[in-house]
């Protein structure tokens, strides 16, 4: 099982709030690390966020979702 | 960085005699053409002056006093080098060895043009001299910009060359393609012709600073002034420019004060025109003439050589012309893609 | 003539989801690999990734020497783009917004679109020219226009504008391999960016490999036999919304035009002599454009075509205003959508 994390968008504001806005891959597919799976936005800066490894994709946090950076937004789990 | 040159009086210089009376062979080939094609834009547009009539119909803008820039700077070119012209580009379209017969076949509109007839004289294209013209003013320096882009990627030496007129230099194509190639450092040399007269506007009414010269300091670049239209001096500052673009070292400006023998255009009265009571003590050819004549470069006959090789050519390409098929109606609307 | 899903279902093995912007870059990137005097220059193209996403990713693959970031100087650099293309590169040169072709427009009208012909065929230009297009998210007057008419009346120039990740990869590609000139334009609303309004439109599977879209043939994006609603770019999105809405009540056949030049003049007239019923959508200015040419198209070959008069639903000739409630009613939305296919039906 690897967790899939909101990366680090802004150095200055470290706490800030996120939100994830869009999945490419639904809730169950599977996927193959370095597969872009999502795409999530700090301000106005967004940012892709690739599979870490192969597996089944879980969403953790659903589209609009809001999250801080270094959460846990997915997993993949073994297939 | 400026540079304003004084020139080489002419009959002063070092140059070789072969390559003075290359020049000065050059030069009297453009106004043999010019002359010839001025006969025939003429001689079918009566009663009066029909624009729209005869061979050669349409506007035509012929560089008889331009020589010297076209022979001074397409000598140190090849083949491979790029140039943009306007539409005034006869006289850089021979310098620069465009096939004449294929170019007087596109001035007199045939299927054996270098566009098929459907360019005509301002809108000349030679895939294998590179030279390309166009008749909206400042446009052409954009693409030389392009053309040196490409030859600096392939690793050559290869460089282009744009010319246009004095009043083109207040038009925002000239400064953005100054800044352009400055900043990228681009093999281009651009070349102002100020003939005096932008139509009918003196230089002094449209331009702010003395000479265009000054302007390729507020873009980081050199810039050469050669007075006088005098073709030697134009040799030496293109020798300059040219071989600082083909060697790295980046754009410059050259501007040549140059001469417009005849009207903008043809059928143009002048009536706007002040200096015209001194135009024709100005005409660069007689002088050249005499220099070399004096100086021994020509000896005594060899003048009337010239211009009697010249005639031939321009004839030959002139008759050539003549007997070219007409671009077929039923075609009109072919070359609108590739 | 195909349906995109037919495509994107052929398609599916090997297939990624892609935005729209993704799709874009990726099928530059894929004609980049394959061809080294592919470049891509513009305003804001490289460590930006473009305004709109068109480049994301780009200058980290292939570098500054490919991915070229210029002053603000359309008219040179578009015209560099044009010596380039004529001594054998294939540059693509972004315009920011399709508004701001009036400080190059010279350079592409005059000399990208004519040195071909003028030069009776001796001289190509193989250029694409990328433009964002577009409104809905008021950026008021100077930069919302799609001005895709004025482009597709001036001869020379081959026009696109996808309206889906499937279809831009695809013209990408084929606008990139096209010996011409051909300005891609996209809506910005169908790139998938996360900053505007999401539009699930705006994403779909792609086939990994590179691939071509032809230039001038139009998609059925919906079969349908009462009505044809003949679009392009982002108006797809709402002509789809009303016709799934209108399902069971009216059968709404959604014509997805993705060329304007050459314009798909077959499909058009195939999809109304099956329907008999026209409304052409279209977010350029209604007089002297696109929607008089689709109608045009029909009525010159045969006005009995119609069984009612064909309905335009275009921006009105009225700049795009900046407050919400009055962008909302100049845009072509899916209410006036819906209304002009009531209309034409009950006509």
């Amino acid at each position: 099982m690897t967790d899939l994390l909101f990366p680090p968008l802004s150095t200055q504001r470290p706490d800030a709030e996120g939100v994830v806005t869009r999945w490419f891959v639904p809730d169950g597919e599977h996927v193959t690390a370095g597969q872009l799976v999502a795409e999530v936005q700090v301000d106005k800066v967004d940012a892709e966020v690739d599979a870490p490894a192969d597996g089944l994709l879980r969403v953790v946090v659903a589209v609009d979702g809001i999250a801080h950076q270094g959460d846990v937004i997915g997993r993949v789990e073994p297939d | 960085m400026t540079t304003t040159t004084p020139t080489v009086p002419q009959g002063t210089t070092n140059l070789e005699p072969g390559v003075r009376r290359g020049l000065y062979r050059t030069m009297v080939l453009i106004r043999t053409y010019e002359e010839a094609i001025r006969r025939e834009y003429y001689a079918d547009k009566g009663p009066g002056f029909d624009i729209g009539k005869g061979l050669v119909p349409g506007e035509m803008h012929l560089s008889a006093g331009q020589e010297p820039v076209a022979a001074g700077l397409c000598a140190h070119l090849t083949a491979d080098d790029a140039v943009t012209a306007t539409h005034r580009p006869h006289h850089l379209a021979i310098a620069h060895g465009v096939d004449m017969n294929a170019m007087t076949a596109e001035i007199f509109g045939r299927e054996t043009g270098l566009g098929r007839g459907r360019g005509g004289h301002m809108h000349l294209f030679d895939p294998a001299t590179h030279f390309s013209c166009s008749g909206i003013i400042a446009e052409g320096y954009p693409a030389a910009l392009g053309q040196a882009f490409a030859f600096q990627r392939k690793g050559s030496d290869r460089i282009a060359v744009a010319v246009t007129g004095e009043g083109a230099a207040n038009q925002g194509a000239f400064h953005e393609s100054l800044n352009l190639a400055a900043l990228w450092h681009l093999p281009v040399v651009f070349v102002v012709e100020d003939n005096d007269w932008g139509i009918s506007v003196p230089r002094s009414a449209s331009t702010s600073v003395p000479s265009n010269a000054d302007r390729a300091a507020a873009y980081g670049i050199p810039g050469i002034l050669v007075e006088d239209n005098a073709v030697e001096g134009v040799w030496s500052a293109a020798k300059d420019a040219i071989g600082r673009a083909r060697s790295g070292g980046g754009p410059s400006l050259i501007e040549v004060h140059t001469l417009r023998l005849w009207g903008h255009f043809e059928g143009d009265a002048q009536g706007y025109r002040t200096d015209l009571a001194g135009v024709e003590g100005r005409d660069p050819l007689p002088a050249y003439r005499a220099t070399l004549e004096a100086d021994g470069v020509l000896v005594p006959g060899a003048a009337d050589t010239i211009a009697r090789e010249a005639s031939e050519r321009v004839e030959s390409a002139i008759a050539a012309a003549k007997a070219a098929p007409l671009p077929d109606p039923a075609h009109a609307t072919d070359y609108v893609f590739a | 003539m195909t349906t995109t899903q037919e495509s994107m279902a052929a398609a599916a093995h090997g297939t990624h989801r892609l935005t729209t912007a993704k799709a874009i870059a990726e099928g530059i990137a894929l004609e980049m690999r394959g061809d080294p005097s592919v470049v891509y220059l513009g305003e804001d193209v490289g460590a930006y990734g473009g305004i709109f996403g068109a480049t994301g990713g780009l200058l980290d693959e292939f570098g500054p020497t490919r991915i070229i970031d210029t002053p603000i100087s359309e008219t040179a650099f578009i015209g560099l783009g044009i010596g380039a293309a004529v001594e054998g590169m294939r540059p693509i040169v972004e315009v920011m917004f399709t508004d701001f072709m009036g400080v190059c427009l010279d350079q592409i009208y005059n000399h990208m679109a004519k040195i071909h012909y003028e030069s009776g065929g001796n001289v190509s230009v193989p250029m694409v020219i990328t433009m964002a297009a577009g409104g809905g998210y008021s950026d008021a007057e100077q930069h919302s226009q799609c001005l895709w008419g004025t482009l597709a009346h001036l001869p020379g120039m081959k026009v696109v504008a996808p309206s889906n990740p499937y279809d831009a990869k695809g013209l990408m590609i084929s606008a990139i391999r096209d010996e011409g000139p051909v300005v891609f334009v996209f809506h910005k609303g169908v790139m998938g960016l996360a900053w505007m309004a999401r539009n699930d439109r705006a994403v779909s599977d792609v086939p990994d490999e590179a691939y071509t879209v032809p230039i001038g043939k139009a998609a059925v994006a919906r079969e349908g036999t009462d009505v044809t609603v003949v679009t392009i770019s982002r108006s797809v999105h709402h002509a789809l919304d009303v016709a799934e809405k209108l399902d069971g009540e009216a059968s709404v056949e959604v014509l997805d035009l993705r060329s304007l030049v050459p314009l798909d003049r077959t499909a058009i007239l195939a999809s109304v002599a099956k329907t008999g019923r026209l409304v052409v959508v279209d977010e350029d200015y209604h007089s002297f454009g696109m929607s008089g040419e689709v109608v045009a198209t029909v009525v010159d070959v045969d006005p009995k075509l119609l069984h009612a008069p064909a309905i335009r639903v275009a921006n009105p000739d009225t700049p795009v205003p900046y407050a919400r409630t009055l962008e909302q009613t100049i845009l072509p939305m899916p209410e006036r959508i819906e209304a002009a296919v009531r209309r034409v039906l009950a006509g």
